[in-house]
């Protein structure tokens, strides 16, 4: 059996967790293949600024950094930010998959350009900064946003009928300027996949789904992430990173329980 | 999975041994199928015309005989387009999934191959998909590749593949290695074994993104490939076998 680590990127409960892993149960799967979500321990609150980019790349590079010696088979990072995705791979000899970069690549084989949902107008810096740092610029034909703050435990729940026409009409907005494979811009909007797919004309990239199947195409194959892309460091420090996170996860909880 | 030749069942033999590199996905079955006739080799574009025809009408019933997904047997992605034009079910061209595979892995790949000849079918390819910028450079070996053979009493090319390759890594900056073609999968351990970056196997990628892209439920877009307005699969049909009676009579005695 081959496990896989799933990081999520925020510290959340039992529920929230399970809402993240329902993402599993939208594409079938090897059966010799099995999937841990596990959260960070504290990280930022918000995602929309460098500090809290940075703040998400520390806390997912320190969930994960144990990993291979946890007896895994390959990492999936839950956020198509790709946080910690780099410094994991540099780290880790196996698989460390960043569905965000895969996504947008992977559309690429789809069709001729892509366009990406975006939460709401905050979060269209960090796509800004992936399209330029991966090259495909030409290839994006827009970024369009459904005006809805995120919530990264319950998703979507409970409020489908509010959002789903609004990601729908992002959707459309998106084709009409030229797209014609659609990327979901975030892995919690999962539950909005299925809809989405129905409605639309074009191929729905559903990136945490995606992420699974590249994670066993990797495993089946023997790939993993190339080294002299991500060099080793010369003197790694996880014991550095794992006093941090702790510190931050102490912190946080002392500051919860002034304000509660 | 269409291989771009007619081949005996001796020659066709040779390429389904790209399913020995891995064990396919759970639940996968993979049939090869020759074409009815074809260019002799793909270096001109006179043979690129050949190739997309004979493809085409090598794939354009699949969906009707009932396969869940259609693969190429050549990094050039010969007939994809227009296949994906006709077909909904997913037609996978290992050269662009080997390319967003080595996009992902890594951030600059090299292509390895046998010859010169076929360099424009890689560009073609990295240009369609919008990949150019991130190949950091094609070397051959220059030594004839045999389309039905295969690498078969070739075993000199493989210090010379690995030569290519290593000078891809340390001279061009290349992370990943791609084979460049399908008929090369016999050297894909032999340079993995002895290459410290991954070496990307083109025809055993394409059946595992063709299994994910199944159990996704994702397709080629029909906005990127729209169908024609009047299909013409007995057009396609009557010319390739006109084509491979054209071939057997020059081959006659």
């Amino acid at each position: 059996m081959n496990r896989v680590l799933v990081l999520v990127p925020f510290a959340l409960d039992d529920e929230g967790l399970a809402r993240r892993s329902d993402q599993l149960l939208e594409v079938s799967l090897r059966p010799d293949v099995s999937y841990e979500f596990r959260p960070v321990k504290a990280g930022p609150t918000s995602f929309t600024s460098p500090h809290d980019w940075l703040l998400l790349d520390v806390a997912l590079f320190e969930a994960g950094i144990g990993a291979e010696d946890e007896g895994f088979s390959a990492v999936v990072i839950d956020t198509v930010s790709d946080s910690g995705a780099d410094a994991l791979r540099s780290m880790l000899d196996i698989p460390v998959v960043a569905p965000g970069r895969a996504s947008l690549i992977f559309s690429l084989a789809l069709g001729r350009r892509f366009g990406i949902t975006a939460q709401w107008e905050p979060a269209l810096a960090r796509y800004e900064k992936v399209l330029d740092e991966w090259g495909l610029r030409s290839r994006c034909a827009g970024v369009e946003h459904f005006d809805t703050p995120p919530d990264f435990s319950s998703l979507l729940t409970g409020k489908e009928a509010a959002i789903l026409p609004k990601m729908e009409a992002a959707c459309h907005r998106l084709i009409e300027r030229g797209a014609d494979v659609i990327c979901l811009g975030s892995t919690t909007m999962h539950q909005a996949h299925a809809h989405l797919s129905s409605v639309l004309d074009v191929p729905v990239v559903n990136p945490g789904p995606l992420s699974y199947k590249l994670v066993e195409t990797m495993l089946g194959l023997g790939l993993s992430h190339s080294r002299t892309a991500y060099p080793k460091p010369l003197v790694p420090k996880p014991h550095m990173l794992s006093a941090m996170l702790a510190a931050a996860a102490d912190t946080e909880s002392g500051s919860g329980a002034e304000n509660g | 999975m269409l291989a771009p030749f007619p081949l005996s069942a001796e020659q066709l033999a040779l390429r389904e041994r790209q399913l020995d590199a891995a064990p396919l996905p759970e639940g996968v079955e993979v049939h090869f199928k020759p074409t009815k006739a074809a260019p002799a080799n793909y270096v001109s574009h006179h043979d690129y015309v050949l190739a997309d025809v004979s493809l085409l009408e090598s794939g354009l019933q699949a969906q009707a005989d009932g396969y869940d997904a259609v693969c190429i047997d050549t990094v050039s992605d010969s007939g994809v387009s227009a296949l994906r034009s006709l077909l909904d079910i997913p037609v996978v061209g290992p050269g662009r999934s080997m390319y967003v595979m080595a996009s992902i892995l890594g951030r600059r790949f090299g292509i390895v191959t046998m010859w010169k000849q076929w360099f424009p079918l890689y560009e073609r390819v990295l240009a369609d998909i919008g990949l150019t910028e991130r190949c950091a450079g094609i070397r051959s070996i220059d030594v004839i590749p045999d389309n039905r053979t295969l690498l078969a009493g070739k075993d000199h090319a493989m210090p010379l593949l690995l030569e290519a390759a290593t000078a891809l890594v340390e001279v061009d900056g290349a992370d990943v290695i791609c084979l460049g073609s399908t008929t090369m999968h016999e050297a894909h351990s032999y340079l993995q074994a002895n290459l410290s970056v991954p070496v990307i196997n083109p025809g055993p990628l394409s059946y595992f993104i063709a299994e994910a892209l199944v159990a996704l439920d994702l397709s080629q877009s029909k906005t990127a490939y729209p169908p024609p307005q009047v299909p013409k699969p007995d057009v396609l049909h009557a010319m390739l076998d006109a084509a491979a009676t054209a071939e057997a009579e020059l081959d006659a005695p």
